[in-house]
């Protein structure tokens, strides 16, 4: 194995990647192609600096990390370092998909016919609006190896496909893109979606048809459970990640254990333990198992989220969100599978007690600095406590500080959305976000 | 049976700067190829990331040709070599500048945390077949990005700013930062004016969609059937340009080998739409021109995309541009952007006031919107010939609050 140097800590990340694509656009096909690529991050860190090399030559790595040595500064108490000192020592090989349900063993065809099942079944030709459709499948296989100068050494694969269909339909000049995207860590489970993607298509034309420029604003804003995953996301998953408030007085301060940071109806967890969504981990990039982290228990702040670094930095336990893209990346904190937790209310009742409001539907995507945002792609009026016309909005935004406090019903309706990807520092991750149907009392509109 | 190869010699350098500290050095070395083979109308196409022997790649490029990935088109040919570095950066005069930067910031801004890179990046695109096409196209600068926020800020950043240059001159950074961060805490008030003034790659997104010939031919463009009329300003031009010197490791050609003359090709005149952009694939479909637009699929057959557009200078510097009105400039804006009916919206987290060379200091989050037609039209003031404030090239356009 590898010959680790002394006074220094040093880990290795080896990862092999299979990925295939196939596309269709408009009858055409734009991309049918398969790679593979294999690669290694070697780092070395004395205690004051971190050092990296990315090469794709595995016969590479141990000069590779025998010449970042020769740079960094060997330091003989290297071991009670208190970042070292944090690093858990697992042995363990986690291969998930070494069997049947591996998508490697995939043929070229089934793919495609995969595709052109959904088209037959899914893309009406006839409809005059509609001007391009595109229907595609893409899949990933990946297994990485980590082993570490403090003796880990553990094997883990992780997997997605996906299958979906989008439709662009023009009215008066405006183009409106609708259509659905189903992905997942297993082949058959992309089977059978038909009726849910035709619904989708119906409901994204009578939008184009149908909706009006709403009037910017503040309104009450009732958000569905796929709305409501990615405003758990970026309205406060993204303040949970420990690396933003090291040596931050102030912000130690302001999110400080125990504080009140949102309304009693409010618990959210983050944990890559939660096979088969999109952001499970078996290990992290630092070899942490990940852990169950309780973010915001009734309102009260009782967590966030770490790498080794900031665990060490403010006292805390590792949770294992030590997250890198992939071999060409350093791991830092991110989210893995964070969700609202589920409350009590039906969602016809959360919609009920909205006199004049907005339902937001669904979203393309977020951003999550202190002032969030999302920029839906279809939301309705509530008038009177129903769904009334479909609106046009450009942008919801809030503030974290004030937000969480001004959610006054939480649905019994929790779901998963295994599609997010989530950005942070150049970096885009798999996560998957999680919530119920929640009404917030006060959200600007633009 | 003809062959080509596309290549990518990428090394990249990175000083990363955490907490207004050093935190590591990283280095990335690595060659991606495409290994291309045209026979009877198709493209059999293997990429490799990494070393491996050629004689293999091109026999599974052959061996792929099964995939019937149409490609008809006739081979480009042509000889060329471009190489715009200045100078090249060892891994310890890298590690000095950084140093150098952690120390001004840390000495003049004490009450800022700073985050960011010192990076240095080398890049070698080239193409070449049997046919005799035989392109290079090499690069490399030397780009210090900074993160900031001030000790009191509850949020998690309060803005960033970035200078690259192929030769790294430190006074042009000191003076950025300088102009950033010495009026920030100043607050001040929202100009009841709002001329925004921005690097303009952001707004150019929508100009992107709009001017695919494919969308231009199916309806999904916003400027359909409107070739040959006038759809902006007089004053307002728009050239894809790969030979000017504020173009980072932009090749002169496309993935399909096709080199515009003079590295330029004009899209708006003066207000007018002359073309959309097309791949051969794509003008072939459509019956318009192509105009090597096409993007470099090393993985697949070349798809239509590569545009590197820029609005055209005017002869005014910025602050002529704005005649002794003041500017808006936002530096942290995230979320919303452009929508279907071209509308334009986002949330202005961060904001400056400036007199279009200085920061005169903060202005409160506010909200910003307008309409593509009107940001290139009615509203737009012009692109300076200077490079005030982004060490770059940059819009001036009227706009207006929103909620």
């Amino acid at each position: 194995m590898y010959v680790f140097p002394k006074g220094l800590y040093a880990d290795i990340r080896i990862e092999k990647t299979e990925t295939a694509a196939y596309m269709v656009h408009n009858g055409e096909v734009k991309q049918n192609s398969e790679t593979s690529v294999t690669g290694a991050m070697i780092r070395v860190y004395d205690g004051k600096m971190w050092y990296t090399s990315v090469t794709n030559e595995l016969n590479a790595v141990q000069s590779e990390l025998d010449s970042l040595a020769a740079i960094a500064e060997p330091n003989d108490d290297i071991a009670n370092d208190p970042v070292v000192k944090m690093f858990e020592v697992n042995k363990d090989k986690v291969l998930h998909f070494d069997g049947e349900n591996d998508v490697r063993k995939i043929t070229r065809q089934q793919r495609e016919d995969l595709v052109s099942h959904y088209i037959s079944a899914c893309v009406d030709k006839t409809i005059p609006e509609m001007k391009q459709w595109y229907a595609g499948y893409s899949q990933a296989h990946v297994i990485k190896e980590f082993y570490s100068s403090k003796g880990a050494e553990i094997i883990q694969d992780y997997q997605q496909c996906g299958v979906w269909v989008f439709f662009d339909f023009v009215i008066g000049e405006i183009k409106t893109t609708g259509g659905r995207n189903f992905r997942g860590m297993f082949f058959d489970k992309l089977f059978g979606h038909e009726q849910e993607i035709i619904d989708r298509r119906e409901r994204y034309l009578d939008y184009a048809k149908n909706a009006v420029d709403v009037t910017p604003g503040d309104y009450v804003c009732v958000l569905s459970p796929a709305v409501t995953g990615m405003f758990t996301h970026e309205s406060f998953g993204h303040k949970s990640e420990a690396d933003f408030m090291l040596n931050d007085k102030t912000l130690q301060e302001e999110w400080v254990m125990g504080k009140k940071v949102g309304s009693e109806l409010v618990s959210i967890c983050d944990s890559g333990d939660m096979f088969p969504h999109r952001g499970y981990i078996a290990y992290d990039d630092e070899g942490t198992a990940p852990k169950e982290t309780w973010l915001i228990k009734n309102g009260v702040l009782t967590g966030r989220l770490h790498d080794a670094n900031s665990a060490s930095v403010l006292g805390e336990e590792l949770t294992g969100n030590a997250r890198a893209e992939d071999f060409g990346y350093v791991p830092m904190v991110r989210m893995t599978n964070t969700y609202m937790q589920a409350g009590e209310s039906t969602p016809e009742e959360i919609i009920a007690g909205v006199d004049d409001g907005i339902y937001v539907y669904n979203v393309n995507y977020g951003t999550g600095q202190g002032t969030f945002t999302m920029q839906p792609n279809c939301c309705y009026r509530i008038r009177n406590g129903k769904l009334a016309e479909p609106l046009r909005v450009n942008v919801v935004t809030g503030t974290v500080f004030q937000t969480l406090f001004d959610i006054d019903a939480v649905g019994n309706d929790l779901e998963f959305c295994d599609l997010s990807t989530c950005g942070k520092n150049g970096q885009s991750m798999p996560v998957s976000d999680g919530g119920p149907t929640i009404r917030v009392r006060k959200l600007t509109i633009n | 049976m003809e062959r080509e190869l596309i290549t990518s010699e990428y090394s990249y350098r990175e000083v990363k700067i955490e907490e207004t500290k050093i935190k590591t050095f990283s280095k990335d070395d690595r060659m991606n190829r495409s290994f291309r083979v045209y026979d009877g109308g198709y493209a059999g196409i293997q990429f490799v990331q990494g070393s491996a022997d050629e004689d293999t790649c091109y026999k599974k490029a052959q061996d792929n040709l099964i995939l019937k990935r149409p490609y008809k088109f006739p081979l480009e040919t042509g000889v060329r070599h471009r190489d715009k570095t200045e100078r090249e950066y060892s891994d310890k005069e890298l590690m000095e500048i950084a140093r150098e930067a952690v120390t001004y910031l840390e000495k003049n801004y004490p009450d800022f945390i700073f985050g960011g890179e010192v990076s240095a990046v080398r890049e070698v695109k080239s193409m070449s077949n049997s046919l005799g096409l035989d392109y290079s196209n090499t690069d490399g600068m030397l780009n210090i990005g900074i993160s900031f926020k001030h000790k009191d800020s509850k949020d998690i950043t309060d803005g960033w700013f970035s200078i690259g240059q192929r030769n790294f001159d430190f006074k042009k950074f000191t003076d950025m930062a300088d102009n950033y961060l010495s009026n920030f805490t100043n607050m001040v008030e929202l100009p009841e004016e709002l001329i925004i003034q921005r690097q303009y790659y952001g707004f150019l997104a929508k100009l992107d969609e709009c001017l695919n010939a494919e969308n231009l031919a199916l309806g999904t463009s916003l400027l359909t059937g409107m070739i040959g009329e006038k759809v902006f300003a007089d004053s307002f031009s728009l050239t894809h340009d790969v030979s000017d010197k504020e173009t980072w490791c932009t090749p002169f050609f496309d993935g399909e080998g096709v080199v515009q003359p003079d590295d330029k090709r004009i899209y708006i005149k003066n207000g007018v739409l002359i073309s959309g952009y097309a791949d051969k694939f794509t003008a072939n479909k459509y019956g318009v021109p192509h105009t090597g637009s096409a993007g470099f699929g090393m993985t697949d057959v070349p798809y239509n995309g590569n545009v590197n557009f820029r609005i055209e200078r005017s002869g005014k510097t910025v602050k002529e541009l704005l005649d002794g009105r003041l500017s808006v400039v936002p530096i942290m804006a995230a979320g919303g952007g452009f929508n279907d009916k071209g509308e334009y919206v986002t949330p202005v987290q961060t904001a400056l006031l400036s007199d279009g060379e200085r920061f005169l200091g903060r202005l409160p989050e506010f909200a910003i919107k307008g309409n593509m037609f009107d940001m290139f039209g009615k509203n737009f003031i012009g692109v300076g010939s200077d490079d005030p404030i982004f060490n770059d090239k940059q819009i001036i356009v009227k706009m207006d609050y929103s909620k």
